[in-house]
């Protein structure tokens, strides 16, 4: 061997050592990174879903990339030449034709349209879902308002987001749409008849607003979206996620798993369900078949007509509102058309308020101090039943905004629903919140009477003098009266006996529940890494 | 001269009337031959030249027999309503007359007439009658008062045959879908009235409810619609019963509604059940 | 919840030699874990005793679903490439194309996923870890010091003591601020009364040299009386270049021949209409029995094309606007407000002509619409 020649050795398995240590003499990662991985968080179901929102934005982005490399915006008229034969020949724009070929004429083209209109769905419901979960239990509270109103606003941008998209392919649903949504530009006070004309360039439909709305959607509001979702994702890192009230935590800690593996792995396995959901949806139920529709023509409509579901609310508020113009007679008389009310000043109103909402409720209950532990929806039965008025009203708008698919499917009149949409606004949520006040309460007194006397045990015993008695068995050490010396914590109390001990179910198995409690979970008096064979830690031990 | 004119033929003197005044008897008898003779001419010509609408039935015998037999199960069935001679009830049913076999064999081949009940429209349901009957009775209230009529199956089995599938989109799109919904799952009018689904309609029932305007349903007379843009749109809503979904299943292509409903009902569920099972404790 | 105690922690919690290379992995995992905050108070492999048959199993399981999702995705990219894919009508193969690579590549995901979560809960070992919030205003010292510099630096730049400056400073600031906005919200106006694009439509003469505009069907022929049926309704549009195109969005007309008993109630409800002094003025637009109205709806522009013959209520579908044609289309029913237009019409050589265009805005309502 030539003594002039040195080969460095490549040891493999001290490479990761070699490149950490590159790594670190110049980012000094060490530290930063160890705080990251040791990063605790609580589990509980409930906490996922925000997370099912944020995969289903990544699953939106991946496709959509794809989609906008085969779709053009431009309004040019064009002559149909492609695969889709009830379509030959067909004038349209070029953004039909475009989303045309990228149904028929491009492999794999339909499953991406599918996978990005069924991701965009996902994505408004779950944000809408874990929304409320937030508001009832109590999580927008002190500190987390900002993180709220952030919540809130990113609801809109995909709002925006989601009705600019369904617009761009320019087929007759959603020209409709954008017909309406221009009347609904005219209806505002003042300026509206600018406003239309400035966002159309001109005159309906002009030339100008597809590729307008392409760029807010490929560019502008993802650019925002994904701003405004890294900081939201950044002060839920910060401010360490909120947690149900049990054993060993406070508002002072937070009581999980950290972040790797544990954390970690669950929350890529279920971004990889969430995936597979969205793709296993874009492949078996078809979505928006914009070949049906055919392209937008100003005369061309067609039953049963109605925005994407997170639109429909509006849809429903718009079909509700009476025919009341208001008439102001200066100078040459002035109109605000009853179109104002539903569409902008209602969304205005429900934007608006839910932002304010945690410095309301705040003030109503004069609470100045920060809160990390969550509240279960019935202690707090006013906010619950306000939530579930929300929720009624925003149901009874939605349901309203596909009023006429009701009417035919179900064989009711539709002058009738609109009546009882109309009726059922004003009636339902105050409804909804007299329930749900009074079940709230019922549960409370349930929780408590569980403490004071114990869990049904389900034995009966007969007494000597002929009395039946059920056996109860109490939740902590009596009294010298008798009475079980335990205040409610905020944790759920177990009201069945399988659901003693732990706090947590006896019974084994999701999926097959096996009537043998569980065998106690081995707690080793001396913790291991499970890097390290037991062997290994005997001889190590020895050696000390 | 006098004298050539006495040596006339015995044939004309015969015809010539013996001169001077007629009796009045012979007068009016005159007239009323005269008369009768100029209505027997008169009803001699229309008859030959009217347009025959009982002539077919006079002229082909199967014909006849449908008139015939068709006015036996109109007897049965839909007197009560419509009327001796298909003249309307007051209150109940209206006048067929003018209605046509078109509009007949649409109405029950559908099952819609007989009604079962005054409601706000009626209803396709189980059809009471045969194809077969139902154009019998066609064929009997065509003999009464005649109006828009189909053609022979046998002699067009499909017709939507020879239609352009792509112009029929665009006339479906134009004025048909408003009502009948882009898909054919039909809509909702006003005040409990509907434009049925189109899935199961028939070649015949399409072309027969754009010619008749049943109900609610405007006209489209051959004169607005052509008979090639009928077929087109027949062709065009024939593909549209025919051609499967491409992109899986069609949530029965009632748009925006049934889809926010499945991301609820089928990806949410199934994704809160998925995390109750991630965090849960087994 | 069970506290360890790890019997060579030199007795106390965290005081081990971090730098000591003979001390077990797991100790300097909890030393860090406590820098950080966090007290692993549960740690415990989910089988200490390897190898059982149990654990075996887990492992079987999960090695099942990774196989059966890799076996979806290649099941997935074959169908990908190889099913045939062009569209035919009617049933065909290519229709199941979609399907077949949706289930591949989305049962593979969720099968991955499904073994990915089955290895976090029955493989990772279980732990309980407690964290340190360490929440609240910071450190008293720390405010006071930030406060401090953040003072100073507005002294620094001394713009308490120079109002001169305080006051000019504002000049810049909102014109420039102007300045940059100004070209977007510039160039994107655009005046509505340019053209008076709300008050005409396709129908104005001006469109045809000052001749009046025909009707015609979509594909251009013009309309003869007898081209309607009674009862009957027909789309039609301007006889203009383009008139059937979006670009006269605001121009379809619909044209209905109504029945002889209709046709007399429309006339005399617009002759009591014409009697009222209205603004705008009410004409006897119908020719014969055909009357003519703005298919745009007054409410929210959808073509309001429902038209019911028998009750003669023309119906929206996009909101459930009612019009009752018989009454020059005065909404009876839903959130509209405002009848829709009517389109006087005349008979020009046999085809029907607009005499004007409308008297009124087509369309929804705006601010200054008169």
């Amino acid at each position: 061997m030539s003594a002039a020649r040195k080969r460095r050795r490549m040891d493999l398995a001290r490479m990761p050592g070699a490149v950490a240590q590159g790594v670190d003499e110049r980012f000094q990662v060490a530290t930063p990174l160890r705080r990251l991985i040791n990063k605790v968080y609580p589990d509980h179901w409930s906490f996922m879903l925000g997370e099912i929102a944020l995969y289903s934005f990544i699953m939106l982005l991946l496709t959509g990339t794809f989609l906008a490399l085969f779709f053009d915006p431009s309004m040019a008229e064009t002559t149909y030449e492609g695969s889709y034969t009830p379509l030959r020949g067909i004038q349209m724009t070029k953004a039909y034709e475009t989303s045309l070929n990228l149904s028929f004429d491009v492999r794999g083209g339909l499953i991406m349209r599918q996978m990005h209109h069924w991701g965009a769905l996902l994505f408004m419901a779950a944000i809408v879902v874990h929304m409320f979960r937030i508001f009832f239990t109590g999580a927008f509270r002190k500190p987390r308002e900002f993180n709220w109103i952030i919540g809130l606003l990113l609801f809109w941008l995909g709002f925006f987001e989601g009705f600019a998209g369904y617009s761009l392919p320019d087929d007759a649903l959603s020209g409709t749409g954008l017909r309406i949504a221009s009347a609904i530009m005219l209806s505002i006070p003042v300026i509206g008849s600018w406003a239309t004309t400035s966002v159309f360039g001109g005159e309906f439909p002009g030339t100008e607003i597809l590729p307008r709305l392409y760029i807010l959607h490929v560019f502008l509001i993802p650019l925002i979206l994904i701003a405004l979702i890294t900081l939201h994702i950044f002060l839920l890192v910060k401010q360490k996620h909120t947690q149900w009230p049990g054993p060993g935590r406070t508002n002072h800690n937070v009581v999980g798993v950290r972040m790797f593996p544990n954390f970690g792995m669950k929350a890529a396995g279920f971004s990889m369900i969430v995936f597979g959901t969205i793709a296993l949806m874009g492949g078996l139920l078809q979505i928006n078949p914009l070949w049906l529709f055919g392209p937008y023509r100003a005369e061309v409509v067609s039953a049963a007509s109605q925005p994407d579901w997170y639109v429909m609310f509006l849809d429903g508020s718009t079909r509700l509102m009476p025919a009341w113009d208001i008439h102001i007679p200066i100078g040459d008389g002035y109109t605000i058309p009853a179109l104002f009310w539903p569409t902008i000043l209602l969304p205005g109103v429900l934007t608006i308020l839910p932002m304010l909402y945690p410095w309301i409720e705040a003030r109503l209950r004069k609470d100045r101090q920060a809160h990390h532990l969550l509240q279960r929806p019935r202690d707090v039965p006013a906010r619950t039943a306000l939530g579930a008025m929300a929720i009624a009203f925003y149901l009874v708008l939605t349901i309203s905004g596909a009023n006429d698919v009701v009417a035919e499917k179900f064989d009711i009149s539709l002058n009738a629903m609109t009546w009882a949409g109309r009726v059922g606004l004003l009636v339902a949520p105050p409804l909804a919140y007299y329930v749900t006040y009074r079940i709230c309460l019922g549960l409370q007194q349930h929780d408590r009477e569980v403490l004071a006397h114990g869990v049904e045990t389900g034995i009966i015993r007969r007494l000597p003098d002929g009395r039946f008695i059920e056996v109860h068995q109490p939740l902590a050490p009596l009294d010298e009266h008798g009475h079980p010396q335990i205040e409610y914590a905020g944790a759920p109390v177990p009201k069945k006996m399988n659901r003693l001990g732990a706090l947590a179910p006896a019974v084994r198995g999701f999926f097959f529940p096996v009537e043998k409690p569980a065998p106690p979970t081995p707690v080793s008096p001396t913790p291991v890494s499970p890097a390290v064979a037991p062997a290994e830690l005997e001889e190590s031990r020895e050696g000390r | 001269m006098t004298a050539p004119r006495q040596r006339r033929p015995r044939l004309l003197s015969l015809l010539r009337r013996p001169a001077g005044p007629r009796s009045r008897v012979r007068r009016r008898l005159g007239a009323a031959v005269r008369l009768g003779a100029a209505l027997l001419i008169v009803g001699g010509v229309y008859t030959l030249f009217a347009p025959g609408t009982g002539a077919s039935a006079t002229d082909d015998p199967a014909q006849a027999q449908a008139v015939a037999e068709g006015r036996e199960l109109y007897e049965n069935a839909c007197i009560t309503c419509h009327g001796r001679n298909a003249q309307g009830v007051p209150d109940r049913g209206p006048s067929l007359i003018g209605v046509g076999e078109a509009s007949v064999e649409f109405q029950v081949a559908t099952g819609r007439m007989p009604l079962a009940r005054h409601e706000a429209q009626g209803v396709r349901k189980e059809p009471q009658f045969t194809r077969d009957q139902a154009r019998q009775i066609g064929a009997y209230i065509q003999s009464l008062g005649g109006g828009p009529t189909l053609p022979d199956p046998e002699a067009v089995p499909n017709l939507g045959a020879g239609g352009d599938p792509a112009r029929g989109g665009e006339l479906y799109r134009v004025n048909c879908s408003s009502c009948h919904s882009f898909g054919g799952g039909g809509g909702a009018l006003s005040s409990g009235k509907s434009a049925p689904g189109l899935e199961h309609s028939t070649d015949r029932d399409i072309y027969a409810a754009m010619l008749t305007g049943p109900q609610n349903m405007p006209v489209f007379g051959d004169n607005q619609l052509s008979p090639q843009e009928k077929a087109d749109i027949i062709a065009y809503i024939q593909n549209l019963q025919e051609d499967p979904n491409p992109g899986g299943w069609g949530l029965g292509r009632l748009g925006p509604a049934p889809e926010g409903l499945a991301v609820f009902v089928i990806g949410i569920v199934a994704l809160v059940i998925t995390t109750l099972w991630i965090a849960g404790k087994s | 919840m069970s506290v360890d105690q790890h019997p060579r922690a030199g007795g106390a919690e965290g005081a081990i030699d971090v730098d000591d290379p003979s001390v077990p992995q797991f100790d300097l995992v909890r030393a860090g874990a406590r820098r950080d905050g966090v007290e692993i108070v549960h740690y415990a492999p989910r089988f200490p005793v390897r190898g059982t048959k149990v654990e075996k199993r887990i492992e079987r399981t999960i090695a099942l679903l990774l196989t059966l999702s890799g076996l979806f995705a290649f099941g997935g990219v074959a169908a990908y490439i190889f099913w045939p894919f062009q569209y035919e009508p009617g049933p065909s193969a290519s229709k199941l194309f979609t399907p077949l690579f949706g289930l591949g590549l989305g049962g593979a995901l969720f099968l991955l996923g499904l073994a990915m979560v089955v290895y976090a809960k029955k493989l990772l070992p279980e732990e309980i870890a407690v964290q340190d919030r360490h929440d609240g205003p910071s450190p008293s010292d720390e405010q006071r010091m930030t406060s401090a510099t953040l003072l100073n630096m507005v002294d620094e730049t001394g713009i308490r003591r120079r109002p001169l400056l305080k006051a000019a400073i504002l000049l810049p600031a909102g014109g420039i601020g102007v300045a940059a906005v100004a070209p977007l919200i510039g160039s994107l106006l655009k005046n509505p009364n340019d053209g008076h694009i709300l008050l005409r439509t396709g129908w104005d003469p001006a469109n045809n040299n000052g001749q009046k505009v025909r009707l015609t069907r979509a594909d251009g022929t013009p309309i003869r009386p007898e081209d309607v049926s009674v009862g009957g309704q027909m789309t039609v549009f301007p006889g203009i270049p383009g008139g059937a195109t979006n670009q006269y969005a605001d121009s379809p007309v619909l044209l209905i021949h109504l029945r002889e008993e209709d046709a007399a109630t429309l006339r005399a409800n617009i002759e009591k209409a014409q009697q009222t002094n209205s603004h705008p003025p009410v004409v006897q637009g119908m020719w014969g029995n055909f009357v003519a109205y703005s298919k745009i709806c007054t409410h929210a522009g959808c073509p309001a094309s429902l038209y019911e013959q028998q009750t003669n209520r023309l119906l929206c579908p996009c909101h459930q606007s009612q019009f009752s044609i018989t009454n020059q289309a005065i909404p009876i029913f839903g959130p509209a407000t405002r009848k829709l237009p009517m389109l006087p019409l005349e008979l020009e050589d046999g085809y029907f002509v607009a005499a004007s265009d409308f008297l009124e805005p087509v369309g929804p309502a705006y601010w200054e619409r008169p």
